[in-house]
């Protein structure tokens, strides 16, 4: 099966002469489809990073970056900008949703560039909130929301493109356990349904669910362990 | 959902900064349009006024210099006049094509004569238009009003040493003396000021005139029109457009006008820079939501439009209100510039709006482009 993800001595170097910081040093790994692979290590160890290289938000020092086919290092900013739109989902720790608009327009924010009729993206918005258990609250601010029903917004911004690829940076990092582990169902759900999943995380707890666990230290792949078989 | 309405629920949600962002534009517009529109009215004003003050042509008869000597010996000059005007001359000049545009037509004899034994010059005109011909005179006493008064110009009071009531003698007649012109600087201050009809009788030679002075209103005909045309009603003449006072009115008139436009421009500015530094201000609170908007797939182009429309809403509806105050402003305070007719200039209204939206997308650019060059992992960062 050919990889989804593709790294090949991927490294990201900050700064210049003198202040020069490694974030990530020749790393590289495959992705299958379907994948759910979880990311550990501890703080600097470069997980970050590694997220903003693979979302195409940043474009590394040294190496290649394939995702879903598509060389990331050949791609102009726009180009970046319509490859995250249209092959990654983000969901962020402090989900990043626009205070200022409901839970429906927020899973629209991504679609408004789109000459796509109003009516469309409000019934995509809603079968999207409906998915993830927020039926009949989308017309909350994010103020009237908890943080695992605005987590569950996030998501289902994430979702709105129907991208391939997740990517997810501590998603239940602001969350007390239970909702954590709702959280953790709607991932396992989705990757259930094809979705590759990376997830960024401190916690040991979320690699009962995953597929592979990849875990940085100082930059590099410390460790790279396959947790459960791929279901063909 | 689509970005012009993602603007506009941004700019409700930052209600203080929306309307500091307009304000510069509001004032800046406000200021223009109120300016423009009063200048605008001024000019009129102004140039009506200027017109009623004095005239601005004279009509005098054709003459050629001829110079007099015998041999090589130069015995002066003499002007040998090939017409003369008349004082029915006046209906002539006053039944022109633009006779709409005459103010007054006044006619001038001047005439030397003895008055109490000194030898001064007469000049006449008809007592009635002495107020229009010469509205800047100040009189000690009272103005010519009736035949058989006179006016003296300073210097001539001295010199007779009479004041307003005494008498003066010319020509076997006794005149009174009604008043008596303060210094001028002009020919005036040395001549006897009397009724048309009086100067008249003394030169003998009744119905004569010299010149007249036509003042005539130029704010929308040029002045040589006028000129051409009394040309042709009176052959004989020489008609000249007194061109330093033509001159002069435009100048004044446009000096109003660049005064306005200067004072208009510099407000702009001022609003063009407010901003700049309050949509750049915006920029770097949102740091992180332009992040995250780039992260879910905004291209540059779709941040550049998203501060477009917001910078949009707020300087269409800032530059509306604001042209709608300097509208009424400009009503309201016209009448202390001279206005006596205010109106609405709509013209001022339509600019100043088209120019505020103008301005406040330019003070939008460099926020935008900084804004669009913004790096998704400025959000990332923040996680």
């Amino acid at each position: 099966m050919e990889p989804i993800i593709h790294l090949n001595g991927v490294s990201m170097i900050y700064g210049g002469n003198g202040t020069r910081a490694t974030a990530l040093s020749g790393v590289s790994f495959d992705v299958r489809p379907g994948e759910y692979a979880v990311i550990t290590g501890e703080s600097g160890a470069g997980k970050s990073t590694l997220l903003a290289i693979l979302g195409g938000l940043q474009i590394p020092s040294e190496g290649t970056v394939r995702i879903h086919g598509v060389d990331l290092s050949a791609l102009p900013s726009d180009g970046l900008a319509d490859f995250r739109r249209e092959t990654i989902g983000f969901v962020f720790q402090a989900y990043h949703l626009l205070p200022y608009l409901t839970a429906r327009e927020n899973v629209m924010v991504p679609m408004s560039p789109e000459r796509v009729s109003p009516g469309e993206k409000v019934e995509r918005a809603d079968s999207l909130l409906a998915a993830v258990g927020l039926d009949g609250k989308e017309d909350r601010l994010p103020s009237q929301l908890s943080g695992g029903e605005s987590q569950r917004v996030a998501i289902a911004r994430a979702l709105v493109h129907d991208p391939p690829v997740l990517l997810a940076d501590e998603p239940t990092g602001n969350l007390d356990s239970a909702t954590g582990e709702q959280i953790l169902d709607l991932f396992s759900g989705l990757n259930g349904r094809g979705k590759t999943v990376l997830m960024v995380t401190h916690n040991p707890a979320n690699l009962a669910r995953a597929t592979r666990s990849i875990r940085l230290r100082d930059g590099r792949v410390e460790e790279d362990r396959i947790l459960a078989p791929l279901a063909v | 959902m689509n970005i012009r309405k993602l603007a506009w629920k941004n700019l409700l949600r930052r209600k203080s900064r929306a309307v500091f962002t307009g304000l510069g534009i509001f004032l800046g517009i406000a200021t223009f349009v109120a300016i423009s529109s009063i200048t605008s009215q001024m000019e009129g004003a102004v140039q009506d006024q200027l017109d009623r003050f004095g005239a601005n042509i004279v009509v005098s008869p054709r003459a050629e210099r001829l110079s007099l000597g015998f041999g090589d010996i130069a015995l002066g000059g003499t002007e040998v006049a090939h017409s003369r005007l008349a004082i029915a001359d006046k209906e002539r000049i006053a039944s022109i094509h633009h006779k709409d545009r005459i103010r007054s037509v006044v006619p001038f004899i001047l005439a030397a004569s003895d008055v109490s034994g000194k030898n001064l010059v007469w000049m006449g005109l008809p007592s009635t238009d002495l107020a229009i011909a010469r509205p800047w005179w100040k009189i000690t006493g009272s103005p010519v009003r009736e035949r058989g008064e006179v006016l003296l110009g300073a210097e001539a009071a001295a010199m007779l040493d009479k004041g307003p009531g005494g008498t003066v003698t010319a020509g076997n007649r006794l005149y009174r003396v009604a008043g008596v012109l303060h210094p001028t600087g002009e020919k005036e201050d040395g001549m006897v000021i009397a009724d048309i009809g009086d100067v008249q009788s003394l030169a003998k030679n009744p119905g004569a005139v010299t010149y007249f002075e036509v003042a005539a209103l130029c704010k929308d005909c040029p002045v040589e029109d006028i000129v051409a045309q009394i040309g042709q009603a009176l052959p004989g003449a020489r008609v000249s457009a007194i061109r330093q006072v033509v001159e002069s009115r435009k100048a004044a008139v446009d000096q109003l006008r660049r005064l306005g436009f200067g004072v208009s421009s510099i407000v702009l500015l001022i609003g063009g820079l407010m901003v700049l530094v309050t949509v750049m201000g915006g920029v770097q609170e949102r740091t992180r939501e332009i992040g995250v908007l780039r992260a879910v797939g905004f291209r540059t182009r779709s941040i550049f439009s998203l501060l477009f429309w917001e910078t949009g809403w707020v300087s269409l509806l800032s530059s509306l209100l604001g042209a709608a105050t300097g509208i009424a402003a400009a009503y309201l305070v016209a009448p202390s510039f001279g206005i006596e007719h205010p109106g609405i200039r709509m013209l001022p209204a339509l600019l100043g709006t088209a120019a505020g939206l103008v301005l406040g997308l330019l003070g939008a650019v460099p926020p935008a482009r900084r804004a669009a060059a913004l790096s998704p992992t400025e959000a990332i960062r923040t996680l």
